[in-house]
């Protein structure tokens, strides 16, 4: 459970990300978060896991506050957050195990990973991972071999093998084309429910939100402008949410 | 109405031609100063190049016709030299990598300890390599551990500069996303910057390891071991035959492994 | 995707025998040249237990007033050499940076022919494997006698390996579509070579001269305890005396000098390259400091 109250986030520059935002996002919830760039969007995905901090306000991830956490306590909250970047944010010069492994770098000693000594339970954890978002066949693949695509989907099971309560996407499908976009977004969604990970995504694409959104959250200048399930966004909605009319380019490509 | 019509509409003034800006003037004026004064006090001249070269041909006489067999006879110098190389190398590149991750600010993120290294770093670097050895003889005695130990200090400041400089400029997004799962700082530094850095690294390492084999006759002169003992103490004997022979040798040896040095760090990067 | 269907057989991890001979190659190398070395490694608590004593004695000599005697002395003694030694620098840069220029156009592909660069590289390449100090000691002692002037010939000769190396690769990275116009408008050779080739790596190669000036500034000091004076040869003297009070403030003024040096240095090399591009110039920087 993610909860919000009345937080407020401005950055060093005076830009206010977010401004006086409510929110309670329930246990296994899959919230998607629409809005133009500069909406606020990244940023709340940020506040939540304390990569960006909040000015003022509360915020809490499973009761446990974000806001003025410690660095030993942040940690502890990240680790039980998994992320999921627009540039997916692999380390390329190394195998796709060793980037699955980062994810559960939080919970392994310093002695260990300094060497890459990985455990029998932290491998088989790494490879359940990779398997539930079919791509175990490239555990030893080098992550720069790897398509857009798959890149994505090990940086879904890098955050899968955190064991997190809640997952956040930041624009995970941005740069994919849109096959491929589809098929991400699906992989988020099935294990969403199959796991019953809480899960926030930030789109753009109009039509991927009204598909997956089983709640939508449409921001505008650091506030919540819509707040209700996916089936209610219309056309009308959104172009509340961006302040203008709808274009080609706020639907995905190559999908009417 | 005018009663003097120009002949033609008055063309634009033409720009005058700007003079060269003064910070580049004051430049080259310094710079020619203080040639000037720097040749003047070192009394510089080409002058014995003409008249000393008799003097001088004596001794480059000798130096023409090298004892090779000299080269061979000194085996266990030559020996010495390498190891020493080789172990102020390894030594120095692996402390080195720990500095270099202590002086960016990508992976050190405590105000002060980073700036405390920078500056402990430019420190080290301040000091000739001679400088090292001289203090570590009258530490160790002369001998090879001398030079061993003044080629690590000397190599851990060039690593660290070279590496740092390597880790500031890193992709970032990794280490986003080590912050956002909780890793800890020697976790994010060893998964998400030290793939990354690791081909430069190693080329730096092989680099470092042929300014080290360069460096030996530096380090010999002053007291550290190694075929530059050799040399010095031939040189003061005015065996410059052997010099000579040792010269080339030397010149051959460095020749050769910086070409397979740069065969490997092709590969690396 | 089928694999999703049916789970996928997961891949063997790759065998790490590999990795692991290289760490035991590489530590029995290491070990062996260790033995080899024939370093007596029991007197390395010396460090231990004179490295304190003689760090209280440098420091003590730091602490005296620098103006009343014979301290006064000591520290204008220390500047004395040094300011010699970054004249021997200087001086040696400038000869070097000199006589670079040709050799950098004959040694670039796009300017000389192939035979040409060939043979100019190859005494380029001759010039970087030799030490200075063998410079110093083959070339310069026998004719120019012990002294700074056979020290800055040291550096010069030294400078023209790095430099013409260098600068040749600058000229082989240079826009060609300069050169094409001025070919076009019919311009003479030695006006192309002039006006778009020179111009164009005119910067690139006046900060590798500045960066050449820093690292003669060290070599400098190393030249001087065979004998071409300036720093290197106060120090060896001191050393010899073990006259530690001194040592300390003839390192201090290294430190200092040095860093002095290498700020101004490092300042002007900036605003020569373009000082918005800092990144860039980093990396350039990584590169000249590979190649030098």
């Amino acid at each position: 459970m993610i909860e919000l109250k009345d937080v407020t986030v401005r950055y060093p520059n005076g830009v206010v990300g977010l401004d006086g935002v409510s929110l309670t996002i329930d246990p296994g919830q899959f919230v998607v978060v629409v809005g133009l760039s500069g909406a606020g969007k990244s940023t709340l995905i940020r506040a939540i896991n304390g990569l960006v901090s909040v000015t003022s306000g509360s915020l809490t991830v499973d009761g446990h506050e974000v806001s003025g956490a410690s660095k030993r306590e942040l940690r502890a909250i990240r680790s039980r957050v998994g992320m999921i970047f627009q540039s997916f944010n692999l380390v390329k010069r190394t195998s796709v195990m060793n980037n699955v492994m980062l994810g559960q770098l939080h919970d392994i000693p310093a002695y260990r990973s300094l060497v890459g000594a990985w455990t029998q339970a932290e491998k088989e954890k790494a490879y359940q991972s990779l398997e539930r978002v079919g791509i175990v066949e490239k555990a030893w693949t080098r992550a720069s071999q790897l398509s857009g695509g798959q890149q994505q989907r090990v940086a879904i099971a890098r955050a899968l093998a955190q064991d997190p309560s809640v997952m956040l996407a930041d624009e995970p499908v941005a740069s994919l084309d849109p096959p491929t976009a589809q098929m991400v977004m699906k992989d988020l969604q099935r294990i969403n429910r199959e796991l019953g990970i809480t899960t926030v995504v930030n789109l753009h694409f109009l039509d991927l939100a009204r598909q997956f959104g089983e709640r939508v959250i449409g921001m505008r200048e650091g506030r919540i402008v819509f707040d209700g399930p996916g089936a209610d966004a219309d056309d009308a909605v959104f172009e509340t949410i961006y302040g203008r009319s709808l274009t080609a380019e706020d639907i995905l490509p190559g999908r009417s | 109405m005018s009663t003097v019509a120009p002949a033609v509409p008055e063309a634009p003034a033409r720009p005058r031609k700007p003079a060269p800006s003064k910070g580049i003037i004051a430049a080259f004026v310094v710079a020619a100063i203080f040639t000037v004064w720097a040749a003047r006090s070192i009394e510089f001249t080409l002058m014995p190049l003409f008249t000393n070269l008799d003097n001088g041909w004596e001794i480059i006489h000798q130096f023409l016709n090298p004892s090779w067999g000299f080269i061979f006879r000194v085996w266990d110098a030559w020996v010495e030299t390498i190891a020493i190389a080789i172990i102020a190398s390894f030594v120095g590149v692996v402390l080195g990598l720990v500095f270099s991750f202590m002086a960016s600010t990508v992976t050190n993120r405590t105000r002060w300890s980073y700036r405390a290294t920078k500056v402990f770093l430019s420190v080290v670097r301040s000091l000739p390599d001679v400088a090292y050895v001289l203090i570590f003889v009258a530490l160790v005695s002369i001998g090879p551990l001398a030079g061993i130990l003044a080629l690590i200090v000397f190599n851990i400041g060039i690593a660290a500069k070279l590496t740092s400089e390597t880790i500031d400029a890193v992709d970032t997004g990794p280490l986003e996303a080590a912050d956002a799962s909780g890793a800890g700082t020697i976790a994010r530094a060893r998964w998400a910057v030290l793939p990354q850095i690791l081909p430069n690294y190693l080329s730096y390492c092989l680099y470092i390891f042929e300014l080290n084999i360069r460096a030996s006759v530096v380090i010999g002169i002053a007291g550290g071991g190694g075929i530059g003992q050799v040399i010095n103490v031939q040189f003061s004997r005015f065996a410059y035959e052997n010099v000579a022979a040792i010269t080339v040798a030397i010149f051959v040896v460095v020749f050769v492994i910086d070409q397979v040095s740069q065969q490997l760090r092709r590969r690396f990067v | 995707m089928s694999t999703r269907d049916e789970a996928a057989s997961r891949p063997r991890q790759p065998s790490k025998a590999r990795a692991t001979a290289t760490w035991i190659l590489l530590l029995i190398l290491v070990g062996g040249a260790a033995w080899l070395s024939d370093a007596r490694w029991g007197q390395i608590t010396g460090i231990f237990t004179d490295g304190g004593r003689y760090f209280r004695l440098m420091t003590e000599g730091l602490l005296q007033n620098p103006f009343s005697d014979p301290w006064a002395g000591y520290w204008t003694r220390a500047f004395d050499a040094m300011i010699e030694s970054v004249h021997m620098a200087w001086v040696g840069t400038v000869l070097g940076a000199v006589l670079s220029i040709p050799f950098g156009f004959l040694a670039a592909r796009n300017i000389s022919g192939a035979v040409t660069v060939q043979l100019t590289r190859g005494v380029l390449n001759l010039i970087r494997a030799v030490p200075e100090l063998v410079f110093v000691i083959v070339l310069m002692l026998p004719i120019f006698g012990f002294g700074p002037v056979a020290g800055a010939l040291a550096l010069g000769v030294g400078a023209i390996g790095t430099l013409g190396k260098l600068t040749a690769e600058a000229l082989e990275g240079v826009d060609p579509g300069p050169v094409e116009a001025a070919k076009a408008s019919g311009s003479g050779r030695l006006a192309v070579l002039r006006w778009a080739y020179w111009t164009q790596v005119l910067p690139e190669v006046m900060a590798f001269w500045l960066y050449r000036f820093e690292i003669n500034v060290r070599a400098s000091a190393v030249l001087g305890i065979i004998g071409a004076g300036g720093i290197g040869q106060l120090l060896s003297q001191l050393f010899s005396k073990r006259a530690w009070d001194q040592i300390g403030i003839t390192l201090l003024v290294i430190i200092i000098v040095t860093v002095i040096v290498d700020m101004v240095s490092g300042a002007i090399r900036h605003r020569i390259i373009g000082g918005g591009k800092a990144k860039k110039d980093r990396v350039r920087d990584d590169a000249v400091e590979v190649g030098l």
